[in-house]
C-alpha cells in the first residue's frame, strides 16, 4: 500500500471517520440533536468535497481491486446526496417517537461507506464485502423503532430474505473465483471474451455460478419474482428510513449491476440480455398492477419503487441490445429517481409528524387545503414519478424508452410494455393528489409545524426534481462520461 | 471420486441445498438464521476445496474463505439482534405469524 493508494480511498476514509465522529460527539454529549446532526452535515459536506477532488485524477489502488473513475464520482455524490436529504428529513420524524437522531445518523453514515465502496469495487470479492456493508445497517435501520411491532416485523423480513440473496449471491462467486481463477472484474470479463469469442467452452460450472449471481443481484434491486421482501419492509420501517431504503440500496444494488453486468460479464451481453427483459417486463407489469390495489400511501410507493426498478432495467437490457444511451439512461434515472422519491417519502414524513397519525390514503384527504404547501411539492413530486413533463420523472423516463426503441427487436416491445405502465402508473399515483385537494378530511386537524430542517430538505428535492427536467444538459453531459468510463 | 475436487464440489452443494431448503421450510426465525449460516458453510467448503485443488488458487483461498466467516458473524449478530427485539414485541419466535401488514 502506498500514500498514493491512501490519497484514492481519501473520501471512503473520510466516510468511516464521520461516522465515527457522530458517535463521540453523542457520546461527549448525548441526547442532543444539534451538535450530532451538525458533525453529520459538515462531515459529509467534507466527504462530498474529497470526492469531488479525487475524481479530478482518477486511478486505480490496491492492485486493481479499487478504481476511482467517472462513474464511481457521480455515483458517490448521488449516494452523499441520498444520506444527507435523510439525516435532514428524519429528526422531525424521530424526535417525537423518542428515537436516537445520533445512532441513526452513525449508522446511516456506515451504510454510506457500504455504498461507496460498491461504487468503486472492480473486484468481485470487494464487491461483495460493499453489498454487505451497505445492507446490514439497512437491516438495523428498518428494525430502527425497536418497541415497534411494525418496524420490527418489516427488518425481519428485510434481513431473512437479504441474508439469504447475499448467500446466493456469495455461491455464484465462489463458483466464477474457482474457475475463472481470480476476482479482478476486467479479468473476468477477458475470460468471458473468449468463451464469447468461441475460443473456450462455457464451463457448466461458471453458467451456474453466474445465474446464481444474478439471482442473488435481483433479490437485492427487488425484481420481480425476487422481490416478496420489499413491501413489508418498507411499510413497517419509520417514513424517513423507508425513504432512505427506497434509494439508497436500491442505487447501491444498481452500481453493483453496473459493475458486475457491464464489467464483469460485458462480454456475454447477447446472452443475459433476454434475462434482464424478462425480468424488466415482470417487474414494471407487477409493481404497477399491485400498486393500483394499495389504500396505504406507504406501501403503495414500495410497489411503485418497484415498478421504478423495472424502468432501470429497461436501460439495462436497452444496453445489452447495443446502445450506450441505454446505461446513460439508467444513471439519469437513478438520479431523478433519487431526489423525487426522497421528496414524496419527506411529505409523508412530514405529515407523519405527530406520532400515532398512519401513512393510509386517508390521512391525505384535505391536505391542500390544510397545509396547501406541502400539497403542492407532493404533487409536484408524484407528477415526477408519474412521468409527466417538465419534470426529472419525465425525462428519465423518455431516455429509457428512447434508448430501447433505438436497440429495437424485442426491445421495441419492452419499450411498448413500459409507455402502458408508466400510463397505468398515473392511476393510483393521480389518486393521492384527488384525495389531497378534493376529498373532505375525516376529522378535522390541525396545520402542523414543520422545522426549518425539513423545508430546506423539501425545496432542495424540489429545484433538483424540476431543473433536472428542464435543464438535463449537465447532468447528462456527467452521465455521459460515467457510462464512457464504465465501458470503455 | 473420493479426494477429489468434484467430491468435495458435490459436498458444498449439497451442504447448501440443505441450507436452501431448511430455510424454505422452517418457520422459526432462529432456524432459518441457522440455515443460512449452513448456506454460507456450504459455500466456504466450496472455497477452500478450490483452493487445495487447484494449486494456483491456493494463496487467495484463504482469505476469501475467513472473510467469507467474518461476514457471516457480523450477519448473525444484526440477525439475532432484531430476532431479540421482534420477540419481545411478539413472544414468538414463528415468522408465518408475523403479518400484520399482510391485506
Amino acid at each position: 500500500m502506498s500514500w498514493q493508494d491512501v490519497a484514492i480511498v481519501g473520501p471512503l476514509v473520510g466516510a468511516i471517520l464521520v461516522a465515527i465522529a457522530i458517535l463521540l460527539v453523542d457520546l461527549v454529549v448525548p441526547g442532543r440533536r444539534g451538535p450530532a446532526l451538525t458533525v453529520a452535515l459538515l462531515g459529509l459536506g467534507l466527504v462530498a468535497v474529497l470526492t469531488a477532488l479525487a475524481g479530478r485524477t482518477p486511478g486505480q489502488a490496491f492492485g486493481g481491486a479499487y478504481t476511482v473513475d467517472a462513474l464511481t464520482t457521480f455515483l458517490d455524490l448521488l449516494f452523499i446526496s441520498i444520506v444527507g436529504l435523510t439525516i435532514v428529513f428524519a429528526p422531525d420524524y424521530l424526535e417525537p417517537r423518542d428515537l436516537p437522531i445520533a445512532e441513526f445518523a452513525a449508522v446511516l453514515v456506515f451504510a454510506l461507506t457500504g455504498a461507496m465502496l460498491i461504487a468503486a469495487s472492480t473486484d468481485l470479492l470487494v464487491l461483495f464485502l460493499g453489498l454487505e456493508l451497505m445492507v446490514l445497517p439497512g437491516y438495523l435501520l428498518a428494525g430502527f423503532a425497536k418497541r415497534d411491532s411494525l418496524s420490527t416485523e418489516g427488518a425481519i423480513k428485510y434481513f431473512l430474505l437479504g441474508s439469504f440473496s447475499s448467500a446466493i449471491f456469495l455461491f455464484g462467486l465462489a463458483y466464477v473465483w474457482g474457475i475463472t481463477g481470480t476476482t479482478r472484474v476486467a479479468e473476468v470479463a477477458a475470460e468471458l471474451a473468449r468463451v464469447a469469442a468461441g475460443g473456450a467452452a462455457l464451463q457448466p460450472g461458471l453458467a451456474l455460478g453466474l445465474a446464481f449471481m444474478t439471482t442473488g443481484v435481483a433479490f437485492k434491486i427487488a425484481a420481480v419474482p425476487f422481490h416478496y421482501w420489499t413491501p413489508d419492509a418498507y411499510q413497517g420501517s419509520p417514513t424517513p428510513i423507508t425513504g432512505y431504503l427506497s434509494v439508497g440500496p436500491k442505487v447501491g444494488a444498481f452500481a453493483l449491476i453496473l459493475r458486475l453486468f457491464v464489467g464483469a460479464l460485458g462480454p456475454l451481453r447477447a446472452d443475459w440480455l433476454d434475462v434482464i427483459i424478462v425480468l424488466a417486463a415482470l417487474t414494471m407489469t407487477l409493481g404497477n398492477l399491485v400498486a393500483l390495489t394499495q389504500g396505504n400511501v406507504k406501501r403503495m410507493l414500495a410497489y411503485s419503487s418497484i415498478a421504478h426498478t423495472g424502468y432501470m432495467l429497461v436501460g439495462l437490457a436497452a444496453y445489452a441490445g447495443g446502445r450506450q444511451e441505454g446505461l446513460q439512461g439508467l444513471l439519469y434515472y437513478g438520479a431523478a429517481y433519487t431526489f423525487m422519491n426522497l421528496g414524496a417519502f419527506a411529505v409523508v414524513a412530514a405529515l407523519q409528524h405527530r406520532p400515532g397519525v398512519t401513512s393510509a390514503l386517508e390521512t391525505f384527504a384535505g391536505l391542500g387545503r390544510r397545509e396547501p404547501l406541502l400539497g403542492i411539492l407532493m404533487t409536484l413530486f408524484l407528477l415526477s414519478l408519474t412521468g409527466i413533463p417538465p419534470t426529472a420523472g419525465f425525462f428519465a423516463k423518455a431516455y429509457v424508452i428512447l434508448a430501447a426503441v433505438q436497440a429495437g427487436g424485442a426491445l421495441s416491445v419492452l419499450a411498448v410494455i413500459a409507455v402502458l405502465n408508466a400510463a397505468a402508473a398515473a392511476f393510483y399515483y393521480l389518486r393521492v393528489v384527488v384525495y389531497m385537494f378534493m376529498r373532505e378530511p375525516v376529522a378535522e386537524t390541525e396545520p402542523q409545524r414543520h422545522s426549518s430542517l425539513v423545508w430546506a430538505g423539501l425545496w432542495a428535492t424540489t429545484v433538483l426534481t424540476i431543473v433536472l427536467g428542464l435543464v438535463p444538459g449537465p447532468l447528462l453531459s456527467v452521465v455521459t462520461d460515467a457510462a464512457k468510463a464504465l465501458t470503455s | 471420486m473420493t479426494n477429489s475436487l468434484d467430491a468435495y464440489l458435490i459436498l458444498s452443494g449439497l451442504l447448501f441445498a440443505i441450507g436452501t431448503f431448511g430455510f424454505l421450510a422452517r418457520r422459526n426465525a432462529i432456524s432459518m438464521l441457522m440455515s443460512i449460516e449452513l448456506m454460507l458453510n456450504g459455500v466456504n467448503l466450496a472455497i477452500v476445496a478450490f483452493g487445495s485443488f487447484i494449486d494456483r488458487l491456493r494463496p487467495n483461498a484463504s482469505v476469501i474463505a475467513l472473510l467469507v466467516i467474518a461476514v457471516a458473524a457480523a450477519e448473525a449478530t444484526v440477525g439475532l439482534a432484531i430476532v431479540i427485539a421482534i420477540f419481545r414485541n411478539r413472544r414468538t419466535p414463528l415468522v408465518d405469524e408475523y403479518d400484520s401488514m399482510r391485506q
